[in-house]
C-alpha cells in the first residue's frame, strides 16, 4: 500500500466525504480569487500612484529668523500620502482575506450540506429497503433537477423490482397450492387405506390407483413448472430450426390420440422455413397447442395444423373447432394455473401451465401468441416467429 | 353425527368420507359449492368439511350462506385450504368458520379435529362424554357401563354418542335419522328402530336397568341421573 492512502485512512471519517471536500473547494476558490482580485488591484495602484515612503521625502528650509524646519514639496507630500494609502491598503486586504477564508468556509459548508440533502435522503431510503419489501420509495420533493432524476429513476427501478418479486411469489405461491391438493389426495388416501384393519385387496387396489393418478399429475405439473423456470432463465443457444420437420415431428406424437377421440388431424407444413431459436422448445409450443386442441375438441371434428411463413415473419398455426373461448376469458387463458373449468380440466390432467410456457417460449424467441377464438365455433391460436434472416442480421428489437 | 364434506377433488373427498365413515359418523359428500348448499339446505348437519377453493360457488361463500341460514342451528365448519397464506385463513375464520386445516393434512389430525368441534356441541371439553354410568371415549373409539365395556357397532357408538350429546332431550327417530344416518338410508325401513333396540340390549346386559327410556309417541330419551 502507499504513503498516502494510509494517510487517507488515518483522517477522521467525516474529512472523507464529499460534503467536506465540496466545502475546501469552494473556499479554496473563493479565498483564490479574491486574493488575485485583491493583488491585482494592489499591484495596478502600486504602478498608477508614485509612492515614497516618508523618510525620503524628507528636505529642510530654514528661514531668516526662527529654526529651521522640515519641509516638502506638494508632490512629495502626494507620494507621502500614497504611500500610506497603499499600506493601509495592504493591511486591510490581508485582514479582508483573511475572514473571507474563515466565511468561506462556513458558507461552503453550509451549501455543500444543502445541495448534498437529496442524496443523502436517497441513501438513508436505500438503506432500509429489504430484498423481501420493496414498497419503500424515494419520492424526492422539489424541481426537475439532476437528483430528482436520480431519485425517480430509482422509484422507477424499484417498482420494477417490486413487481418482479411479486409475480416470483405469487407463483411460488401458485406453484405450492397445486402441488398441496395432489399431495393431500396420496397423504389422505393412504392413511385412510392404513388405517383400515380390515382393507380388503380390492380396496388397496383402489387407494393405489387413486395414489398413482396423483402421482402423475404431480410429475406433469413439477415437468411444466421446471419448463417455465428454464425458460426464465438467460435465453439458451438460438440454433437455425428447419420449422416445418420440427413441427411435423411434435405433431407426430397426437396423431394416434387425435384418431382414438375420432378426430381428424389436419397438416398443412410449409417446407423451407428456419427461423433461429431452440429447437426443443418450439416443438413444445406445438405439442402444447395440439394437446389443448385434441384434448377439449370434440368427437368428430377437425383439427388444422399449418406452417408458412410471410415476409420476415414465419407462422404456426392451431385451430380447432372446440367449444371455444369466451371474450372474457380469452385475456387468461396465457395466466398460469387459469383454467376454464377447474374441475374437468384438473380431473383430465391439464397443469393450467400449458399456455403459460407457449407464450414463455415464444416470448423468448422475439414472437407472439395469438389466440382467435369463437364460443361455439372453435379456437385458433397464432404463433409468429422471426425468421432466420433476421438473425444474420444485426440484432434489432 | 352426520358430516357433509365438500372438496372438488374427488378422489380427496371420496377418502375423507371413507375414513369417517369409518368412524361412525353419517357422511355426505359434494363435488362443489352448489351441490354443497342444496344438501345443506335438505339435511341438516353437525358438521361440514369444506375446501375453500371451489369452481363455481367459492368455499367462503358457502360457508356464508350456512350461517345466514337462521332457523336450525348452522353446524360446525372446518375448513380445508391448500392456501397455507395466513390472509386466507382469517377470511375463512372471520366468515365463520371454525378450525382449519391446510393440506396436505394428517388424517388423525383431521378426525380429532372433528371430535373437537363436534364436542363443542355437547358442551364438554374432553374426549370423554359420561352420562350416569356410562362412559364413552370419542378419541378410542371405546364405550363402558358401569366400568364393563360395552361391543358396539360403529352405528351402535353413534345413536349412543348422540344421545350422550344430548342427554334428557327427547330425540324423535326424524332426529337420529337425521343426524346418525347418511342420505343413502331409507327412511322408510325400521333401521333406526332396529339399532336403538340392539343398543338398548347390549346397555341392559352391562348393567342395571335401561338409561335410554321409550317416550311414547315421540321418541327416545337417555335419562341423566342414574
Amino acid at each position: 500500500m502507499n504513503p498516502p492512502e494510509r494517510l487517507l485512512d488515518r483522517l477522521p471519517e467525516w474529512t472523507r466525504s464529499i460534503r467536506f471536500r465540496y466545502t475546501l473547494l469552494y473556499s479554496a476558490v473563493l479565498f483564490g480569487l479574491a486574493a488575485v482580485v485583491l493583488a491585482a488591484i494592489y499591484l495596478v495602484l502600486l504602478m498608477s500612484l508614485r509612492a515614497t515612503p516618508v523618510s525620503a521625502a524628507r528636505g529642510t528650509y530654514c528661514p531668516r529668523f526662527g529654526d529651521c524646519i522640515t519641509v516638502i514639496t506638494f508632490r512629495e507630500a502626494e507620494r507621502l500620502i500614497n504611500a500610506q494609502i497603499l499600506n493601509k491598503l495592504r493591511f486591510y486586504s490581508l485582514g479582508a482575506l483573511g475572514v473571507l477564508f474563515v466565511s468561506s468556509l462556513g458558507v461552503g459548508w453550509v451549501i455543500a450540506g444543502r445541495v448534498l440533502a437529496p442524496i443523502g435522503r436517497i441513501t438513508s431510503v436505500a438503506r432500509e429497503i429489504q430484498a423481501t419489501d420493496l414498497s419503500r420509495r424515494i419520492e424526492l420533493p422539489g424541481p426537475e433537477d439532476e437528483l430528482k432524476q436520480l431519485a425517480d429513476t430509482f422509484d422507477a427501478m424499484l417498482a420494477r423490482l417490486d413487481a418482479a418479486f411479486a409475480a416470483q411469489r405469487q407463483f411460488v405461491a401458485d406453484a405450492s397450492h397445486e402441488l398441496r391438493n395432489p399431495l393431500a389426495i396420496i397423504r389422505t388416501n393412504v392413511d385412510v387405506a392404513l388405517a383400515d384393519p380390515d382393507a380388503s385387496p380390492d380396496d388397496l387396489r383402489q387407494a393405489i390407483a387413486v395414489v398413482k393418478r396423483a402421482g402423475d399429475r404431480m410429475t406433469l405439473l413439477v415437468d411444466d413448472l421446471l419448463a417455465l423456470a428454464r425458460r426464465q432463465q438467460p435465453t439458451p443457444e438460438h440454433e437455425p430450426v428447419d420449422l416445418g420437420a420440427a413441427v411435423a415431428e411434435a405433431s407426430e406424437d397426437f396423431v394416434v390420440p387425435a384418431e382414438a377421440r375420432g378426430i381428424v388431424l389436419d397438416r398443412a407444413i410449409a417446407e423451407g422455413v428456419v427461423v433461429s431459436g431452440d429447437r426443443e422448445a418450439l416443438k413444445r409450443v406445438v405439442a402444447n397447442l395440439l394437446h389443448n386442441a385434441v384434448r377439449l375438441a370434440p368427437p368428430g371434428s377437425r383439427i388444422r395444423l399449418a406452417t408458412g411463413s410471410e415476409r420476415d415473419r414465419a407462422w404456426i398455426a392451431v385451430a380447432d373447432e372446440g367449444p371455444g373461448i369466451s371474450p372474457e376469458d380469452q385475456a387468461h387463458v396465457f395466466d398460469r394455473f387459469w383454467r376454464a373449468d377447474k374441475a374437468r380440466s384438473r380431473a383430465d390432467g391439464g397443469t393450467g401451465l400449458g399456455l403459460a410456457i407457449v407464450r414463455q417460449i415464444v416470448e423468448s424467441h422475439g414472437g407472439e401468441v395469438r389466440l382467435h377464438s369463437k364460443v361455439g365455433v372453435g379456437s385458433s391460436f397464432v404463433v409468429w416467429l422471426p425468421v432466420a434472416r433476421a438473425a444474420a442480421e444485426p440484432a434489432k428489437r | 353425527m352426520r358430516v357433509l364434506v365438500v372438496e372438488d377433488e374427488a378422489d380427496l373427498a371420496d377418502a375423507v368420507a371413507r375414513g369417517l365413515r369409518r368412524e361412525g359418523y353419517a357422511v355426505d359428500v359434494a363435488y362443489d359449492g352448489d351441490e354443497a348448499l342444496d344438501k345443506a339446505a335438505v339435511n341438516t348437519y353437525d358438521l361440514v368439511c369444506l375446501d375453500l377453493n371451489l369452481p363455481g360457488i367459492d368455499g367462503i361463500e358457502v360457508v356464508r350462506r350456512i350461517r345466514a341460514d337462521g332457523e336450525r342451528q348452522p353446524p360446525r365448519v372446518l375448513m380445508l385450504t391448500a392456501r397455507d397464506r395466513t390472509v386466507d385463513r382469517v377470511v375463512g375464520l372471520d366468515e365463520g368458520a371454525d378450525d382449519y386445516l391446510v393440506k396436505p393434512f394428517d388424517f388423525d389430525e383431521l378426525k380429532a379435529r372433528v371430535r373437537a368441534l363436534l364436542r363443542r356441541d355437547a358442551g364438554r371439553s374432553g374426549a370423554l362424554l359420561e352420562v350416569g354410568d356410562i362412559e364413552l371415549d370419542t378419541a378410542r373409539h371405546e364405550a363402558r357401563r358401569g366400568g364393563r365395556p360395552l361391543a358396539l357397532t360403529p352405528k351402535e357408538f353413534s345413536l349412543l354418542q348422540y344421545f350422550m350429546s344430548r342427554a334428557g332431550q327427547v330425540l324423535s327417530q326424524e332426529d337420529l335419522l337425521e343426524h346418525v344416518w347418511d342420505e343413502n338410508a331409507d327412511p322408510f325401513t325400521n333401521t333406526v328402530r332396529v339399532t336403538v333396540m340392539t343398543l338398548r340390549r347390549k346397555l341392559a346386559e352391562a348393567g342395571e336397568g335401561q338409561p335410554v327410556e321409550t317416550v311414547v309417541g315421540r321418541g327416545y330419551r337417555l335419562r341423566e341421573g342414574p
